[in-house]
């Protein structure tokens, strides 16, 4: 299952205006999206991965078109395949990490729990496999929520604050992982954040909205 | 990835077929060959005794207030017989097209009851202020009879009464229960009520005159799905092992 | 919330005389009787009879109730529709309608003259004086204490687990089953246990709508009420009262603990 270019075209009535926004991320390529609250980005990405729709828009992977209000195509979320990371994370409170993980896995349940328990190890918490996501840190439980999204083997992903919700102590460290981890992949990403240091460090370009429109993308 | 979700569909299918079976099992085939007779509840005794012998041919009796037998029938209740605790209610009934010729088949006496150790005597008694005295609502027949008393006491006496009146039951059984309970100091029930609670209360008899004429009429319900089983049970009532059963248990003859 | 201070105390105060209200009446029944004319009552075969119809007949309406009523409590809970308030409206009437009324309901919808009743009567079901229709009368007026519950517990869930199992790749039913569900079941069981216990106290309508015929729909309370007018009844309805009181009380006290419920949800709390 090839992936290819992430393309979304969308216009989209906000409160005290309309989005208007168009850009187009290649496979490895990662693009920050910065703006004010409000300003419509979470609103992108949840039009990109299906959660929402514009009044008229193209979203499309590759050769294959997710969305097309013209031509009556809207794919639901979950025959899309694109990854997103909520900005609490979203975890699923009444399983355990590895359960959270093993989510979009299939085959038998032991397979499964290896398979999780591993990609937990990759992120170095492989250890807190049975906790809870009520007993776990904010890192932990972002490191849990990025396993889980990656274990979906997304086509393209789309992280909304990732590191927003941790404190300034973890923040340094959290960023420079996820740095490394971005930089092995081979799908579009899109980061949203508000911090344009952060921007610099996980993107390779930035895009700004202002008024519901993109502007300077560098 | 498609799995999961029919296997749990199909599951869930499942428990749907078996709850339907299950559910249709519990529908019956509406008594089959057994009469259904609706019944007011202060016949509960002699009738429940007169279905288990053969005369009553196994008929199953459901109890309950007068009124509600008498809506159930309108509402098309699938019933044989009524057996109801006055007159009025099958009269009516038959005038609707809902029952046959209602036939009096049993007559009863209002007595007052008070607790074992009251000590209310006598119905002036009653019209003593700090009584407290119970009686059936006005639309079950022993709250009618009731009213019939009381409208023919003097005056002075019935606003006594009726000013000590603190409840109005649905049922007669209600108002026994009040009087065994302590609840009551008092109350107009039939005398056959009496006897069941005898243990526990006290009949005070009322006087000729004032004994109004409490008639239980039967009739077929017209829609009876056992027409002639449902006849031969109310000839048993009127003179058979239902009359019988009806004396044992203090009814008088019709 | 300190207990020394006066508002902790006044609560407590207030928590007592409401355990003491409602306990009371509970407990005289128990004081009335003695466990030899407990354990009696249970040897008559019209009150065994009646309290294992009392079970099955609640049994089978609970799973109804949860069937049908746990997808439309979602439904009703978490999407926003024209007329959702009236609908929500509509299902919570049983609840503010007065048990006989509700029975010549059941009769005018269902009974033979009814509304639906030449299409219950073609299927070959029977309902008026049959087992079947105790379950019909038990449906109707315990459901909404369930769909009230769900409808809460479904609302108050938060979207973006649902919405991240979607983008994982769980369908709606999945996301639903899996996510869903799992979050929401102290709500759920609190709801399916008050159900429960309106349906075994149920009497007016069950009495107007399936008639009171032993061992095919005299349930507990109709057989206590039956007793009434029997020799000695009295005795008899208060032993059978206070089995059925027990009975009520260990199932929704298991409902409860399968549900969780008291586990979760006081994380605030000192």
């Amino acid at each position: 299952m090839s992936g290819g270019r992430l393309e979304l075209e969308a216009s989209l009535p906000l409160r005290d205006f309309t989005l208007e926004v168009s850009l187009a991320v290649a496979p490895g390529e990662r693009l920050a999206l910065m703006g004010r609250s409000g300003a419509g980005k979470t609103s992108i990405l949840r039009i990109a991965a299906g959660l929402m729709g514009p009044r008229s828009g193209r979203v499309s992977l590759g050769r294959e078109t997710w969305l097309d209000t013209g031509a009556g195509i809207d794919l639901p979320p979950e025959r899309r395949r694109c990854g997103l990371l909520f900005q609490e994370y979203a975890l699923f409170a009444a399983m355990s990490a590895w359960r959270n993980v093993a989510y979009a896995l299939r085959g038998r349940r032991g397979d499964q729990r290896r398979r999780a328990v591993g990609l937990l190890e990759r992120f170095g918490i492989g250890h807190l496999g049975e906790a809870m996501p009520a007993d776990l840190s904010g890192g932990e439980r972002q490191r849990v929520a990025l396993a889980r999204a990656l274990a979906a083997e997304p086509r393209a992903l789309l992280l909304d604050e990732p590191l927003a919700a941790l404190d300034p102590a973890t923040r340094e460290g959290a960023g420079r992982e996820l740095d490394a981890l971005l930089a092995a992949m081979e799908i579009p990403v899109v980061i949203v954040t508000h911090s344009a240091a952060e921007a610099s460090r996980l993107a390779d370009r930035t895009a700004v909205i202002e008024q519901g429109r993109l502007t300077a993308t560098g | 990835m498609r799995r999961p979700p029919l296997a749990r569909f199909a599951t869930a299918a499942l428990i749907v077929a078996m709850a339907t079976a299950s559910f249709m099992a519990l529908c019956g085939s509406g008594g089959g060959s057994t009469l259904t007779v609706l019944a007011a509840s202060s016949l509960t005794g002699p009738l429940s005794e007169y279905a288990r012998e053969s005369g009553g041919a196994g008929a199953r009796t459901s109890f309950a207030g007068s009124d509600q037998l008498a809506a159930q029938i309108r509402q098309g209740a699938p019933a044989d017989v009524l057996a109801s605790a006055d007159t009025e209610y099958p009269r009516r009934l038959h005038r609707e097209g809902l029952v046959g010729k209602p036939h009096v088949f049993a007559r009863n006496l209002l007595v007052v009851i008070v607790p074992q150790d009251g000590n209310v005597d006598s119905l002036s008694g009653l019209a003593k202020p700090g009584v407290k005295i119970a009686i059936g609502d006005r639309s079950v027949p022993v709250g009618e009879y009731t009213r019939v008393v009381l409208s023919r006491l003097p005056a002075g006496e019935r606003r006594g009464i009726l000013a000590n009146v603190r409840s109005e039951e649905p049922e007669v059984s209600s108002v026994v229960a009040k009087v065994t309970d302590g609840a009551a100091d008092a109350g107009f029930v039939y005398a056959t009520d009496a006897r069941v609670a005898a243990g526990e209360v006290r009949a005070i008899r009322l006087p000729g005159h004032l004994q109004p004429e409490v008639a239980y009429a039967a009739a077929v319900v017209r829609d009876s799905p056992h027409p002639a089983a449902a006849r031969r049970y109310l000839a048993g009532l009127l003179s058979g092992a239902g009359a019988k059963a009806l004396r044992r248990a203090g009814f008088l003859a019709p | 919330m300190r207990l020394r201070s006066p508002f902790g105390l006044l609560s407590a105060l207030a928590l007592a005389l409401a355990v003491a209200f409602f306990v009371l009446p509970i407990v005289a029944i128990f004081a009335d009787v003695s466990p030899a004319r407990l354990v009696a009552a249970l040897g008559e075969e019209s009150a065994r009879e009646a309290l294992w119809l009392s079970l099955r007949t609640t049994a089978i309406a609970m799973a109804i109730v949860l069937v049908l009523g746990t997808p439309a409590a979602y439904l009703l809970g978490r999407r926003r529709f024209r007329g959702r308030a009236i609908l929500i409206t509509a299902i919570e009437l049983p609840l503010v309608v007065p048990p006989a009324v509700a029975g010549i309901g059941l009769l005018a919808a269902f009974g033979p003259h009814g509304i639906l009743g030449g299409a219950v009567h073609g299927a070959g079901a029977e309902l008026v004086f049959e087992t079947a229709g105790v379950v019909v009368a038990l449906t109707f007026v315990s459901a909404p204490f369930y769909l009230r519950q769900a409808i809460t517990a479904f609302g108050a869930l938060d979207r973006r687990p649902l919405e991240a199992a979607r983008t994982l790749g769980a369908g709606p039913f999945r996301a639903f089953a899996t996510v869903a569900l799992p979050t929401a079941r102290e709500g759920l069981a609190s709801g399916l246990a008050l159900a429960w216990g309106r349906a075994l106290g149920e009497f007016g309508a069950t009495l107007l709508f399936a008639g009171s015929l032993p061992g095919v729909t005299q349930t507990a309370p109709l057989a206590i009420f039956a007793e009434f007018s029997r020799p000695g009844g009295f005795v008899a309805a208060l032993a059978l009262s206070a089995v059925l009181i027990s009975v009520a009380a260990a199932l929704l006290l298991a409902t409860k603990l399968l549900g969780g419920v008291g586990s979760v949800g006081t994380e605030g709390a000192r």
